[in-house]
């Protein structure tokens, strides 16, 4: 599947602009803050209908407009051609449409699209607290098959609810409060024992294929090495949550499942989040989501579109280079603020400016 | 945060935002819509809402709507007393009768079990349905509550709760969507389900 357009209507700071992007690799230039993150972000919300910046749907719609529009035409690889449009509003429900058909369940559209982001805040997967790890594996597990999306809400919602009971218990236990437990306890143990042998999985598969990201970037052979294995799964997470019910009846939260768990990376044997550089951090997290894409891509025999957000910039010639090298094959939208390294080749140029394109070439592959 | 309408407004959305599905920017919308049409308009509304309070009631054994003591279901003899179908709202009857698959009778709950909305199984019409069964005969006890978090708790708070009795309980089989609601069933997967329902352990 490639992107053959993307148009924005009143989305962040576009007005309207129409993008026409290549099945190579596009360039996407400009300054900061002219529109290059909006870009990916909208790319990115039509394969997962979150923004990767974390902001709610109705802040992306540009101000002073109530609905903002997000339309791609796609082309799959037996040739069709699909129309894909989301409808951000302010005011009302939020909208999309694949055809021009209107679609019961907003949800439906992931799995459509296909987009791996790379960002200069993938630093956190590394560097930051355990639920960005999680989320970093649920998202996998959502671009490797999209009921995992349905499992993720579900066992958020488990969680939610089982906790607003635990504060209403007040730290007393009472037959009642026992007995509804049980069957929230039943409900979390299914439900999350399935993610947490989904993500099990999931990190066995990408280890090596991390190792080897790790190394093409860097250069150099190094042990990283991807650790989820919480004390749960061991005896189970109903047997868990029986162990650990007087203290969650304590402190009026669930203190173990999937929502508790984490991820541990280490680089030669040592803990990256607190001894690694910052430039190990970075190369790592980029290794994590290069093996992700490439799990994906393998896995559903088909290559998400991959959008490098700025990342350029911040790696150094040498580890850019090696990034460009190593690009598996299929559409790539790559956005900066400075000319791009002689590597990358871009067969089309777009350049913006405050949400605007100022010109649109196609290239001759030179920078 | 502090109200940018006038009282009046503000209460109206605030009211309409405590109603099920409707979020703030919903509330506020339909405020406004309010506010414009004539008052002949929205004063229908505001009597249909409080005709429908006076007169309606829930019936005394099942719970379902009803403008008499029992409803036309309970009142029935034709039904078989024997089967209980059990659902979340009574608006789930109607999702079910439309399938033509059920001639038992059927008991509503009046929710699902939600500690986030203060609901547990003492909010629910739990307790009423225990009562029910012995002076009914109910042998099997159909659990029709909707696939969705809350509805598969409740589904296994009530098999707990009903199994030791000696009662076969069932719950709608799969095919239904995750996450769903009885509503948006259709009617042929609805009967499917019903049709296919199974024990719940
Ligand atoms: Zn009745």
């Amino acid at each position: 599947m490639i992107i053959e357009r993307i148009e924005l209507v009143d989305y962040r700071n576009y007005a309207s602009a129409s993008f026409v992007l290549t099945g190579g690799i596009t360039a996407v230039l400009g300054r900061n803050g002219q529109g290059k993150t909006n870009l990916a972000e909208a790319l990115a919300y039509l394969a997962t209908l979150t923004s990767f910046r974390g902001a709610p749907p109705d802040a992306l719609v540009r101000v002073g407009a109530d609905n903002g529009v997000i339309r791609a035409t796609i082309r799959e690889d037996d040739g069709r051609e699909v129309l894909i449009e989301a409808e951000l509003s302010r005011v009302g429900r939020n909208r999309v449409q694949i055809n021009r058909q209107k679609l019961g369940r907003t949800r439906d559209l992931l799995g459509v699209m296909r987009v791996s982001v790379f960002a200069p805040d993938d630093l956190i997967i590394v560097k930051g607290g355990p639920a960005e790890r999680r989320r970093f594996l649920d998202d996998a597990l959502v671009a490797l098959k999209t009921s995992y999306d349905a499992m993720r809400l579900e066992l958020d919602r488990i969680v939610r609810q089982r906790n607003s009971l635990l504060k209403q218990a007040g730290g007393r236990m009472s037959e009642e409060i026992g007995i509804t437990l049980d069957v929230w306890d039943a409900r979390l143990a299914d439900v999350g024992e399935q993610l947490g042998y989904a993500r099990a999985t999931l990190v066995a598969r990408c280890q090596p294929m991390v190792s080897e990201a790790y190394e093409q970037l860097a250069g150099e052979a190094v042990p990283v090495e991807l650790v989820y294995e919480p004390e749960w799964r061991r005896i189970g997470l109903a047997k868990a949550l029986g162990e650990s019910r007087q203290l969650d009846i304590r402190r009026g939260v669930s203190t173990v499942g999937p929502q508790r768990d984490e991820l541990t990376i280490s680089l030669n044997g040592l803990p990256a989040r607190s001894h690694a550089s910052q430039g190990e951090q970075r190369t790592l997290a980029l290794a994590m989501r290069l093996a992700t894409h490439r799990l994906v891509a393998e896995r559903t025999g088909s290559t998400p579109v991959l959008v490098l957000d700025d990342v350029l910039s911040e790696l150094d010639p040498e580890r850019a280079t090696a990034l460009l090298a190593n690009l598996p094959l299929g559409q790539v939208v790559i956005t900066s603020a400075s000319p791009l390294p002689a590597a990358a080749h871009p067969e089309r140029i777009i350049r913006i400016r405050s949400g605007t394109i100022l010109d649109d070439r196609t290239s001759d592959g030179q920078p | 945060m502090a109200s940018v309408y006038t009282p009046p407004v503000q209460t109206l959305i605030d009211e309409l935002g405590r109603l099920p599905g409707i979020g703030p920017k919903s509330a506020q919308r339909i405020a406004f819509h309010l506010l414009k049409v004539p008052a002949d308009d929205a004063n229908r509304l505001a009597l249909a809402i409080s005709e429908a309070k006076d007169k309606v009631r829930f019936c005394e054994r099942c719970f379902n709507v009803s403008d008499a003591e029992l409803c036309g279901f309970c009142s029935d003899d034709r039904r078989d007393s024997s089967v209980i179908c059990v659902v979340e709202e009574a608006r789930d009857i109607v999702s079910i009768e439309r399938t033509g698959e059920f001639r038992g009778r059927y008991h509503v709950l009046l929710g699902s079990m939600s500690p986030l909305e203060g609901i547990g199984p003492e909010q629910l019409k739990i307790r009423e349905l225990l009562s029910r069964l012995g002076p009914e005969g109910v042998e099997e006890v159909i659990v029709c509550t909707n696939p969705n978090t809350e509805g598969e708790v409740t589904a296994m708070y009530l098999a707990r709760a009903l199994k030791p009795l000696g009662l076969t309980v069932t719950r709608i089989a799969s095919g239904l969507p995750v996450g769903g609601d009885l509503e948006y069933a259709d009617e042929l997967t609805l009967g499917r389900a019903l049709e296919g329902r199974r024990p719940i352990d």
